[in-house]
């Protein structure tokens, strides 16, 4: 079967009753509706802290949408209607008079595809730090080395700084994108398939890295891939037609799964 | 399964064909696209070539004229067949230039010969400008007689071939003395004329002869037509002037009313009023000049020039310029011969002359051009004097006894590269100066080909099209790519671009006719609507951010427009409400007299603020269209990634959607301003079409576009206008190539850098 990372099992936590401390984050009763239809069902679960989470499931079950809830990307989708809570240091996201940009400084996110800006390496990675208005050089530098090596990418760019992003190869690009979010120091990154467009090297390299962000980071990864959910989350769920159907510590879920749908899965009987 | 394969393999066949067909198809289109624009490129070319082509100047034949006298004048009729001269016994010839079959004639054939003086000694001789061909004798009596050749022509039928006629032209000449055959008293006290200078209008005639060397004869004959008979008697008006110095030369105008006297390196000009009453106007001095001595006077076509001819074979260019002393002669340029001259002649309607210098050379220059156009020795290096027909096509040399008539080829003498982009001190302007002026009611206009104020016109106008559409366009792309909801963008696009369908007769005909008095009336209000409503957009966009969200809500965001919509009306309608009274408070009431008055700016009521947004506007809908386009397809994901790093909506639009945007919010705008500079109804019916270089937006412009719309039904093909309006086809041809050309290397440039994955 799966094998399973080690580190995820060096602690086990009881994900029904975390507690304030250890929750990073909390979604109580979420339904999304596009128009009429409904997207999501009902979820709640909890995100613990300094951990990665991940969301797995087949096509279409709504993984993506769960996480784009989390910073709010989906207000941006018109049509698109949220009920229930995400509660971040015990207060909803979704309350009128949340400053959504700064909601998503807090949440940073990474998305499917490298999207660097059509920029130098050095201004996509201060993007973040210059719409909040620093300026002065020295942050800036210090920032950049920073995030590129939070990202494993200093060595391989330190020499070319002002180089466009786009002479950079897909899996630095998104590792670009990746140091770009963690410039801004994020409690959360969300990760939304972030290697389904890279090559098998330039997966492993990530997915590294991944390993090494949670130490600061809280992460949570959409994944299709199975194989990565068991090799670098803590805690994975299972999302099947916009249903919560299991959320466990990776290694119990992967190893003994409490719902059939959940075994067929991971065993590859649909998705 | 066999027959299969082969079924298959027939029908792969025909594909392969459609596609072969489609290939070529689509080549041929492409290159004769190509090749289309290469033969506009060229054949535009082709038709201004000439007008840079400088003069040649070919023999056709020489012939003998039996005459025992010197030669006082040459001349040619216009079709150059016949000639005529002068001598200095009083004698005149006419001779045949060319062979004539029809009218039994040879080359030098005498057609008649006759006695021209019949009494008295003839010390003086004077001809009139080229165009009124008359010749004068002075005499030793103080009498002149004045010849004029005149030609017959007649069309008489040779022969009748199936009722068509056949004509020939024939040419009856004959010398003919004005004034009834008799002498003309041009001094009272009947002293020998030594010196004779002629002109006339047609009626009057004025006189300046030199008698005793320093004495200035000046004599006005006004015409005066009896009631009763018709019958027009000459009553002269004598003056006598004494001069200190001897006097070489002596000119008159045809205006009648100006006389210039010739003394040691200076010119006295006298001022002939209606009745004939002299007065010095003006002593115009050479000497400062290092021209060398004086020579001898001659006035260009229209009399406004004065051309002086120095020792040293330079031609100085005089005329009257206004000053704040009145009008006053100056020197304006000057031409050099390389040698002493011998003869000058100009034409009878062009500002070229032609100088013949002591070793025989000949130099052909034009006034206004500056231009060099000839510079050669004639065949007979002895050439005493030369003449030229009124047509300009033929000279006639004349050297010893010899006669030798040349193919005069100069068709554009007035058009240089230098004269076309660079000042030119026109006749009778204050300064040099860039004109276009090309055609007038004149004969003897200077035509004025200056294409920088047309170019300048097309660049004016173009550049207030840009600065009122380029905002609008814009925005309007940026709202409604980034902003505008879905559905709405889906009914706002189409709408716009088909804006650009109008026919642009219509909007120049509403922008002249109806737009241009409303400006012209309400010109406040205008200018406080093009104030007020951004400001009053901006300021509603701000309020509606203060607004509860719960209300933003119910409102629904997309109806913030329509909410717009009464606002900007109330804006217009008070704006224009106000104009009035505002025109009353602050300007006096009238704002056009507060203009010109006190910030003496003026306003023509077709301006550029009439044509800014009537070409403006149909502008907008090409700069919309793409720049929407381009701000429309920047990737999703791209302004998704700026979001997600906490930037508000604006903060990504600005840094990073208008970046990636920008190659094609670059080549939207510079697809407008080509289609602005191209544009011409709106600009040929909203504007003045007054070629004038001033900024001022409250002034119309003439554009190289609608300069040849205006000017191309009216212009004489092959004409040197007709070429310089080639040329400024050609010339708005490089302005689009270079925009596009610009544009296009800018967009390319911007699309290896921004162009997002």
């Amino acid at each position: 079967m799966i094998s399973v990372s080690p580190n995820s099992a060096s602690e086990k936590l009881d994900l029904a009753n975390l507690t304030d401390e250890q929750r990073a984050l909390e979604i109580k009763n979420l339904s999304l509706y596009y128009g009429e239809d409904r997207a999501l069902h009902d979820i709640s679960m909890s995100v613990p802290k300094h951990g990665v989470t991940a969301f797995i499931g087949p096509s279409g079950c709504g993984k993506s949408t769960l996480l784009r809830c989390i910073n709010r990307m989906n207000d941006l989708v018109e049509s698109c209607k949220v009920k229930g809570d995400i509660l971040l240091h015990g207060k909803n996201i979704y309350d009128k008079g949340v400053d959504v940009a700064a909601l998503r400084r807090r949440i940073g996110m990474v998305f499917q595809r490298p999207n660097p800006f059509p920029k130098s390496v050095y201004e996509n990675v201060v993007y973040g730090l210059r719409l909040q208005g620093v300026k002065d050089r020295r942050v800036l530098d210090e920032a950049v080395e920073r995030s590129l090596r939070g990202a494993a990418l200093w060595d391989e760019v330190k020499d070319r700084l002002n180089a466009s992003a786009f002479s950079l190869s897909g899996g630095q690009q998104q590792r670009l994108v990746i140091a770009r979010s963690i410039a801004i120091e994020p409690e959360i990154l969300l990760l939304d398939e972030p290697t389904s467009a890279l090559d098998p090297i330039s997966t492993l390299t990530i997915e590294e890295l991944i390993t090494d962000l949670k130490q600061k980071y809280t992460v949570v990864i959409v994944t299709h891939n199975m194989q990565q959910a068991a090799r670098v989350s803590d805690q994975t769920a299972f999302l099947y037609m916009g249903q919560l159907i299991e959320y466990a510590n990776t290694d119990t879920l992967f190893t003994t799964p409490m719902e059939k749908r959940t075994e067929d899965y991971i065993t590859g009987r649909y998705g | 399964m066999e027959s299969q394969t082969e079924q298959q393999l027939k029908a792969n066949q025909t594909r392969l064909i459609k596609d072969r067909l489609a290939r070529v198809g689509v080549t041929t289109g492409g290159v004769l696209v190509l090749v289309a624009l290469l033969l506009i490129f060229f054949y535009l070319l082709y038709v201004v070539q000439p007008i840079f082509e400088s003069a040649s100047v070919k023999p056709i034949h020489s012939f003998e004229i039996k005459a025992n006298d010197q030669t006082l004048a040459l001349g040619m009729e216009e079709q150059a067949e016949i000639g005529y001269r002068f001598g200095a016994s009083g004698q005149g010839e006419l001779f045949a230039l060319q062979d004539n079959k029809f009218a039994d004639r040879n080359t030098g054939d005498i057609i008649e010969q006759r006695m021209l003086v019949p009494e008295g000694q003839i010390t003086s001789f004077a001809r009139s400008l080229p165009v009124n061909q008359q010749f004068v004798y002075g005499l030793d009596n103080g009498e002149a007689i004045i010849v004029q050749p005149k030609f017959t022509v007649t069309f008489p039928e040779t022969a009748r071939t199936q009722g068509t006629r056949q004509v020939e032209r024939l040419i009856v000449p004959r010398f003919e003395t004005l004034n009834d055959e008799r002498p003309l008293q041009v001094d009272q006290q009947g002293r020998a004329l030594e010196q004779l200078a002629y002109a006339t209008d047609g009626e009057g005639m004025l006189m300046a002869a030199v008698t005793g060397a320093d004495t200035l004869l000046i004599t006005k004959f006004a015409a005066e037509q009896n009631f009763l008979t018709g019958e027009t008697s000459l009553t002269p008006k004598y003056e006598q002037r004494t001069l200190n110095a001897a006097i070489r030369d002596i000119a008159v105008t045809p205006d009648l009313n100006k006389v210039f006297a010739l003394i040691n390196n200076r010119i006295v000009v006298y001022a002939v009023s209606m009745s004939g009453t002299v007065s010095e106007s003006q002593v115009i001095t050479l000497n400062g000049r290092q021209f060398g001595q004086a020579q001898s006077l001659h006035l260009m076509p229209g009399a406004a020039t004065v051309l002086v001819t120095h020792e040293s074979g330079i031609i100085s260019q005089w005329f009257e310029v206004p000053t704040d002393e009145g009008r006053t002669f100056k020197y304006i340029r000057q031409f050099d011969a390389g040698g002493p001259i011998i003869d000058l002649e100009v034409e009878d309607y062009r500002r070229t002359f032609y100088a013949v210098t002591n070793d025989g050379k000949l130099n052909v220059f034009h006034t206004t051009s500056e231009a060099d156009l000839y510079h050669e020795a004639l065949p007979n290096l002895d050439t005493q004097m030369i003449t030229i027909d009124p047509r300009a096509n033929h000279l006639l040399a004349e050297a010893g006894n010899e006669l030798t008539l040349f193919k005069l080829n100069n068709e554009h003498p007035e058009v240089t590269w230098s004269g076309l982009w660079q000042q030119v001190w026109y006749e009778g302007y204050p300064e040099p100066s860039y004109t276009w002026q090309s055609t007038s009611g004149s004969d003897d206009f200077e035509p004025k080909f200056s294409l920088v104020p047309i170019s300048f016109g097309t660049i004016k106008a173009a550049l207030y099209a840009m600065l009122f559409a380029v905002p609008i366009g814009l925005a309007a792309a940026v709202y409604t790519a980034y902003f505008m909801s879905p559905s709405v963008r889906k009914v706002v696009k189409p709408t716009v671009e088909i804006m650009e369908a109008l026919p642009t007769v219509i909007l120049g005909f509403l922008a002249g006719l109806w737009l241009a008095p409303i400006i012209e009336a309400y010109l406040p209000g205008v200018l406080a609507v093009i104030i007020l409503t951004p400001l009053s957009i901006i300021g509603f966009a701000a309020l509606w951010q203060l607004l509860p969200s719960h209300i933003r809500t119910t409102l629904g965001e997309g109806r913030a427009s329509l909410i717009l919509v009464p606002l900007v009306l109330f804006v217009g309608w008070l704006s224009f409400s106000m104009s009035p009274w505002v025109e009353a408070q602050l300007f006096d009431g009238n704002v056009r007299g507060y203009l010109t008055n006190e910030l003496g700016v003026t306003f023509d009521q077709r301006n550029s603020l009439v044509v800014g947004i009537a070409m403006g506007f149909a502008v907008i809908p090409t700069i919309f269209s793409i720049a929407e386009d381009a701000v429309f397809s920047v990737p999703k994901h791209l302004s998704n990634g700026s979001l997600a790093l906490g930037a508000t909506p604006w903060q990504t639009l600005t840094k990073v959607v208008l970046l990636t945007a920008s190659p094609g919010i670059f080549s939207a705008v510079m697809m407008g301003l080509g289609r602005a500079v191209g544009e011409t109804m709106i600009v040929l019916m909203a504007t003045g079409n007054t070629p004038i270089m001033d900024w001022n937006i409250f002034e119309g412009m003439r554009t190289l576009s609608a300069n040849i719309a205006v000017e191309m039904p009216e212009s004489e093909v092959g004409s040197s206008h007709y070429r310089i309006l080639f040329l400024a086809a050609f010339v708005l041809f490089i302005f689009t190539f270079f925009f596009n050309t610009i544009a296009e290397f800018v967009r390319q440039r911007l699309r290896d850098k921004y162009s997002s994955m």
